[in-house]
């Protein structure tokens, strides 16, 4: 009983992370249709300047700001420097992702090292005790819900109820019709991918709290959330927050009850199966666009 | 005009293709040819690739960057020190020892890559220390068609014992499973109501592990977790043992899950007896990556304190030790500067090693002289080692035994004597033979074996 209790919390733990991650990608899609494989390198590095930060005297939440104010820099200048200049062809703005995601990593092991570092939360890590027992439900888990809750309510916000993200949206969908009718679609995917690679800073320090980094930590993340977003339907933020939870609860009891070595696995299987009987995703509304 | 561009590329292609195979050609004729230079001039028959009148080529596969770069790749410095502090006093038998290190990243498929450079292009005469149980084994097919020696693997699998099928290859450390037995007889011993979980790598190290454990404590044993190098979440994992109420975990894993798994408990709030092998447990290199939580949340720095562990040879934390004496000497004389550490010592121990094979090959050693000498004295090689190595014409396995230690601040205080033992049912026994002091100038003495 107390197995299974930690295991679906520190399943609902990791599942948060590979939400908000997902989300990331969600709002990258939705923004601007392309699948930005270099979002966990992106998230990676930002997390390394936020280590810099820390390592420099700096209290957490100062890092926490540089982290998501470079993320915001990094994604902008990644679409405006590289991903526009393939502009009209998705194919190679995804393979250009691709060639991002290497160079990312690379970059980050000649300026920050390649070794394990620590990175620090800024609340407990401690689990809170229940009667005698701990539970595997710790302060910075709490942090990580809240986090992942904030980001989803403004993603809904912003897609739904303002302009910008209509804007967003039809910008994404239709971009000559767009600037037709005065949407100033250069700006509008500049914006997501600014929004996309912030919302991926942020769970890149959601999982690099209380753990140890190093350049390829996302990795794992990166496949889970890609999975996790692909279950919930790319379209739908709702849908990537219950496929994270899912992915991570799922994962999590896998690993607890069968052997970590069927994690990687039990992720494909789950990708294969959604992507055979749904391929639209749990949670997609109408059927996507077809091309 | 569209006729003719494809014609003359085609034509620059077959022109290039032409100068390129005429450099093979020509670069297989000077391959071919210095080894039959040296051939003259050594004994009769055998081979002495990477041997000069005065210098011997020796080659080496380290992790210098990469995820497993942190600690192993301080190893081939201090391979390097000693190798120098033997050429500045004249080498072996006249000889300067040229080391090339070359970088694998830990990536078996770069392990073949630059293997391939050391033999083929670099023509050492022997490789040595070559890092990591995935990485070479990648090599050893190679290796030993080269007919390269292969001494002293920088890894504790059982692989490198199969002297039938790579009659090259030498272990070097104990392997996992004669230390775990040591770890496992020793909590037999002294926890025989404890109820034992053990958390290991899902490769060769906990497979190998796993079987010498169970020699001793079977009964014991209520969880075995393992987890997969680079995911570094392993909270299910700590939370299954700790619903099994597992009050002492054996750990056979590499720093960084030592420290994810210190995280984890501390989590759960769950405090068993940590045992943790020689490759897991280098206080220093898991106090730095453990050091950053103990601002906040973690009130004791010294979460390894009390773990229990094993060691091998000197170290650094044992500053009166003859041998930790002797290369902090070497180190602050051929060293690149930085603290002497666990893994400079390592390496020298390696290297020291292999001067004494080197030695025991003669003065006009050959390829097959020298695995031939290891296989003549690897028993009764005497150096900073606390068991013997176990080579002989029929075994290549590496050091047999280790010293139980209990972790301290980030030193190590012994518990029990040196045990040896040997793979199987070997049954665990203290070594009696008295330690080995170093030679006055720190360069071994090793008599040509006949």
């Amino acid at each position: 009983m107390q197995q299974f209790v930690n295991t679906t919390l520190t399943g609902i733990g990791q599942g948060a992370i590979y939400a908000a991650f997902a989300l990331a990608l969600v709002l990258i899609w939705r923004s601007t249709r392309v699948v930005n494989f270099a979002q966990g390198a992106m998230a990676m590095f930002t997390t390394y300047l936020a280590l810099a930060v820390i390592e420099r005297g700096a209290p957490y939440w100062v890092a926490l700001l540089v982290a998501l104010a470079g993320g915001l820099v990094l994604g902008a200048g990644v679409e405006r420097l590289v991903v526009r200049r393939v502009a009209g062809n998705e194919m190679a703005a995804v393979i250009v992702t691709l060639g991002l995601f290497v160079a990312f990593q690379a970059v980050a092991s000649i300026l920050f090292g390649a070794t394990f570092k620590s990175f620090p939360a800024p609340v407990g890590l401690q689990g809170f005790t229940i009667g005698s027992t701990t539970v595997a439900f710790t302060p910075f888990t709490v942090f990580i819900l809240v986090s992942v809750g904030v980001v989803l309510a403004g993603l809904v916000a912003l897609f739904r109820f303002t302009n910008v993200g209509l804007r967003m949206r039809a910008t994404a969908f239709s971009p000559e019709v767009s600037r037709l009718l005065g949407v100033p679609v250069g700006r509008m995917l500049t914006l997501g991918w600014a929004l996309a690679a912030l919302v991926g800073s942020l769970a890149g320090l959601l999982i690099a709290g209380g753990s140890l980094v190093y350049p390829a930590y996302m990795d794992t993340v990166i496949v889970y959330g890609f999975v996790a977003a692909v279950l919930g339907g790319l379209d739908s933020p709702g849908g990537a927050v219950v496929g994270g939870l899912a992915i991570g609860l799922g994962l999590s009891y896998v690993t607890g009850y069968l052997g970590s070595e069927l994690v990687p696995l039990a992720a494909l299987a789950a990708l294969v199966a959604v992507l055979l009987v749904r391929p639209q995703g749990l949670f997609a509304r109408a059927a996507a666009r077809r091309v | 005009m569209g006729k003719i561009w494809p014609r003359r590329i085609r034509r620059r292609q077959a022109l290039g293709a032409l100068v390129a195979s005429a450099a093979l050609v020509l670069a297989g004729c000077g391959a071919g040819g210095r080894p039959a230079e040296g051939t003259s001039g050594g004994s009769g028959g055998g081979t002495t690739t990477g041997l000069t009148a005065d210098t011997v080529k020796v080659g080496a596969h380290f992790p210098l960057t990469g995820v497993a770069a942190p600690g192993y790749s301080e190893i081939p410095t201090g391979t390097k020190a000693y190798f120098d502090w033997v050429n500045a006093k004249g080498g072996v038998n006249g000889r300067k020892i040229e080391y090339v290190v070359r970088d694998d990243a830990y990536n078996p498929t770069q392990t073949s890559q630059v293997v391939n450079q050391l033999v083929l292009q670099d023509q050492v005469f022997a490789v040595m220390g070559g890092l990591g149980t995935p990485t070479h084994s990648a090599v050893l097919d190679f290796l030993n068609g080269e007919g390269v020696p292969d001494l002293l693997v920088s890894s504790g699998s059982r692989l490198w014992d199969q002297p039938e099928k790579y009659p090259q290859t030498f272990g070097f450390q104990p392997d996992y499973e004669i230390e775990a037995k040591i770890l496992a007889q020793y909590v037999a011993q002294n926890f025989p109501q404890a109820k034992v979980g053990l958390f290991l790598q899902g490769d060769d190290v906990g497979v190998d592990a796993e079987a010498g454990a169970r020699r001793y404590l079977e009964k014991q044993i209520v969880a075995v977790q393992r987890y997969t190098p680079g995911n570094t979440d392993i909270a299910p994992q700590v939370s299954a043992l700790q619903a099994a109420g597992a009050d002492l975990v054996i750990g056979f894993n590499v720093p960084s899950y030592t420290a994810l798994s210190q995280l984890q408990g501390l989590r759960l709030n769950y405090k068993p007896q940590w045992v943790y092998s020689n490759i897991g447990s280098d206080a220093s290199l898991v106090g730095s990556l453990l050091a950053r939580f103990s601002q906040g949340s973690v009130t004791d720095a010294g979460l390894l304190d009390g773990a229990i562990t094993d060691s091998y040879f000197a170290t650094v934390d044992m500053p009166d030790d003859p041998w930790t004496k002797q290369f902090d000497a070497i180190w602050k004389a051929n060293g690149i500067g930085g603290e002497l550490t666990n893994y400079r010592i390592f390496g020298m121990t390696q290297a020291y090693t292999f001067v004494q094979a080197l030695q025991a090959a003669g003065p006009n050693p050959t390829r097959e002289g020298l695995v031939a000498a290891v296989e003549k004295t690897g028993t009764s090689l005497q150096g900073p080692w606390a068991a013997p190595y176990r080579f002989s014409a029929d075994r290549h396995a590496g050091l047999s035994g280790v010293r139980v230690t209990k972790i301290v601040g980030t030193g190590q205080q012994p518990l029990t004597g040196v045990m040896v033992t040997d793979n199987g049912d070997v049954p665990v026994t203290p070594y009696t033979a008295p330690e080995a002091i170093p030679p006055a100038d720190g360069i071994p003495q090793q008599p040509a074996a006949g």
